[in-house]
């Protein structure tokens, strides 16, 4: 076995496991999420040896190029997503998440994406990329869940304004709660992982705990967001479709924390 | 006075300035910071005046941003302390009083009577909520009993414990922007830098670049002396991620250089008209070379060690690293100038010289050598202990208020014709679902009792 054939194996569990899952929404079987749910489960498990077998490999963490990342992201998500599905039920976005988890492995597989492990540049050295990336990258993973149950909530809500009950699963009410549940879960992550450790990692590599490089910027930017979010909600008690909106953008601002600021804005963060 | 403390008490403002700060750190990320107001008349043309005066193109350390961040400060203070003294009371001297009514709007709770003494009914209580790690607390009073039964208590101050620390946090910034201090030290072997503000000087013994098969750089590493008092006090070898401290100062290995003034170079001259003849000269930029036979002298003006030719046909080198190493020749003959050109020594081929008069001569770039020195940073930064301390304080905030969920159930016991009535009610905003769960067999343990 080697790790693009785990890859290629777990991308493939993935794409049955969303087949299912679809397929439960329109037949409105349990049985058949149920089967999506173990082929996600199958898949995390095929996809945890490909990040172990990388690792060694590579002599390195599994998240020091793009594709690693995104990897490794869409491995957070998943199981992310296992834990909240098990927790809350929530199988009715299962469909949804996956798509999300399957626009991340493609992405990863793309050929714009290298795929060799390189060396590592001497900043890149540092038990800290382990702690500061891998956290980070799960407390996002909980944003995304969030992100996906905000929107379903969005369209429940609409909804059952119009009248219409939901026969499957979930109310509004359940949908914000578990969005709430799934930010309580990432938000301590990220602000360890992404600001603490981040700060940790920059003071021992660059000699300064903050810089104002756009990518700090934009996970403070992204903390501020949920730091949003959990006030209004607790002291002046928003719910529901306000809630959902800033759900919405802090997730949008961490995937431009991701994405958007190694493609659009330079600083010392960018991988190469 | 009793106004401004009020409206720094509201939460309210917290998201204004919340929503303020977030915005403008965005615009900081689009507006490139810290630039030549030359490069932002370039980019901006006439807006570059005003937003160089509004401090955008230095927004982290404008004025208007420090103090959104201090009036940000002042908030989570005014408000955390207004709400503390009430929370404290409430927690540490709680009221066990309630009436009934108080208890029976509680989404959990139950009302039952009981055939059985209401000591016997406190042992019971007693027994189950301490195997369930309650804390309780009871009064008696005309012949009812409170009961209050309370589990991880501490989770009620996760947030104000976050509060606390990101305040310790925002002075930590504040003292690392006053009291810092930073600078690049570049070295050559041997080399001692003293610098200011430290009664201690540095000295590089040795640089060492190492590189991975495929040539692109492992580590830098430099093995440094700290010099006190004209004596050598310590030695360590710092690489990157692997600073020295001393002091208070903090020594990081930053980058590498080559000193490509001094380098010396070896050039190979051949002939054309002579496949034998080969001769090697070495020499160092600006020096004059004479090659007897020929009676012609040749200097070596420029040297660019990664070579490269933009639009405007202009040449410069892109970047320190030898990628693509190139000298520019004259050579004379008594005062008249007789050939001047480019040479690579990638491309011994390319190597043209432009003659003014036909020369038989061919050059080469045979090897180039320069001393490496290291890049190091020397910085002290008195803020950075209070910042992990307010880290810390921040972690342990926020588990208390996310992980750490506070569970409460209320209790009233009347004895009335040798009968219990009991009238209980529970409530825990982060976990209702456990409380639920700890209610029930409560419930289901007075109701076993005989
Ligand atoms: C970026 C800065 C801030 C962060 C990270 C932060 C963090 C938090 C957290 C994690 C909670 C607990 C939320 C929960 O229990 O779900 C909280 C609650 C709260 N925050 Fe903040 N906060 C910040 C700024 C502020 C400011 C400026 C104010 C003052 C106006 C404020 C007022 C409150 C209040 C009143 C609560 C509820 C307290 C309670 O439930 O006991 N926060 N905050």
């Amino acid at each position: 076995m080697n790790e693009s054939v785990l890859f290629l194996t777990t991308f493939f569990l993935y794409i049955i496991s969303t087949f299912f899952y679809f397929a439960f929404i329109l037949a409105k079987k349990d049985n058949l999420a149920r089967i999506g749910f173990k082929f996600a489960l199958a898949g995390l498990f095929t996809h945890t040896m490909a990040l172990f077998l990388r690792t060694f490999e590579s002599g390195h963490a599994p998240f020091t190029n793009m594709y690693e990342s995104l990897s490794f992201l869409a491995w957070g998500s998943i199981l992310a997503y296992i834990l909240i599905e098990r927790k809350y039920n929530s199988r009715n976005a299962g469909p949804y998440f996956m798509l999300i988890v399957i626009a991340l492995m493609a992405l990863a597989s793309s050929p714009l994406m290298p795929k060799e492990a390189m060396p590592l540049i001497p900043a890149l050295q540092s038990y800290w990329l382990w702690l500061h990336v891998s956290v980070t990258l799960i407390g996002e993973a909980f944003f995304a869940v969030a992100f996906i149950i905000s929107i379903m909530y969005l369209v429940a809500d609409t909804r059952e304004r119009q009248g219409k009950i939901e026969k499957l699963g979930l109310s509004s009410d359940k949908l914000d709660f578990i969005s709430y549940k799934c930010i309580a879960v990432g938000f301590p992550l990220f602000t360890l992982g992404g600001l603490i450790f981040g700060m940790i990692w920059a003071y021992k590599a660059w000699g300064r705990y903050w810089s104002w490089d756009p990518k700090e910027t934009w996970s403070l930017i992204t903390w501020f967001v949920f730091a949003i979010y959990l006030h209004t909600r607790i002291v002046m008690g928003w719910k529901g479709r306000r809630s959902a909106f800033i759900a919405i953008i802090g997730f949008l601002a961490a995937l431009f924390t991701y994405f958007g600021v190694n493609y659009l804005l330079a600083g010392l963060h960018s991988y190469t | 006075m009793k106004s401004v403390i009020r409206s720094f008490s509201s939460v309210k403002l917290a998201i204004v300035l919340l929503i303020i700060i977030t915005i403008a750190s965005v615009l900081g990320t689009f507006i490139p910071q810290q630039r030549s107001p030359a490069e932002y008349v370039s980019r901006y043309g006439q807006m570059a005046n005003i937003l160089i005066k509004l401090e955008f193109t230095t927004l982290y350390r404008s004025h208007w941003f420090i103090s959104l961040l201090i009036l940000f400060g002042i908030n989570i203070i005014v408000c955390t302390l207004t709400r503390l003294s009430q929370k404290v009371k409430r927690t540490f001297s709680p009221q066990l009083k309630k009436k009934e009514k108080e208890i029976l709007v509680l989404k959990t709770k139950e009302k039952i009577r009981k055939k059985c003494d209401p000591t016997k009914i406190k042992d019971v209580l007693k027994k189950e909520f301490s195997s369930k790690h309650y804390h309780l607390r009871e009064e008696e009073k005309e012949n009812r009993t409170y009961i209050l039964a309370r589990k991880k208590i501490l989770g009620l101050f996760g947030a104000d414990i976050v509060h606390f620390g990101i305040l310790i946090i925002l002075s930590g910034g504040i003292v690392s922007g006053l009291g810092g201090f930073r600078k690049n030290l570049s070295f050559s072997e041997g080399e001692i830098s003293a610098f200011p503000k430290a009664n201690f000087k540095l000295r590089l013994d040795k640089f060492e670049t190492e590189y991975y098969p495929n040539g692109s750089v492992r580590d830098w590493k430099s093995t440094l002396t700290i010099i006190e008092n004209e004596k050598p006090k310590i030695t360590k070898i710092i690489e990157v991620n692997k600073p020295l401290s001393y002091k208070g100062f903090v020594f990081y290995q930053s980058s590498c250089g080559w000193d490509w003034k001094n380098s010396i170079l070896e050039i190979l001259v051949k002939k054309r008209s002579d496949p034998a003849f080969s001769k090697e000269i070495r020499t160092k930029l600006g020096e004059k070379v004479s090659l007897e036979e020929e009676n012609i002298q040749i200097s070596v003006l420029h040297f660019i060690p990664d070579f490269v030719v933009n639009e405007k046909n202009e040449i410069f080198s892109r970047s320190l690293q030898p990628n693509n190493p190139a000298i520019f020749l004259e050579g004379w003959h008594e005062n008249e100038k007789i050939f001047s050109g480019w040479i690579f020594a990638r491309f011994p081929d390319f190597s043209r010289i432009h003659s003014e008069k036909e020369t038989d001569l061919h050059f080469e770039l045979k090897d180039f050598k320069a001393n490496q020195f290291s890049v190091i940073q020397a910085a002290k930064d008195p803020g950075v202990n209070i910042i992990w301390l307010g880290s810390v304080i921040v972690i342990i905030g926020l588990f208390l208020a996310f992980y750490w969920p506070t569970r409460e159930i209320r209790m009233i016991l009347e004895e009335s014709n040798g009968e219990t009535e009991i009238i209980a009610g529970g409530i825990a905003a982060k976990n209702p679902e456990a409380l639920q769960s700890d209610f029930k067999e409560v419930m289901s343990s007075i109701r076993r009792t005989n």
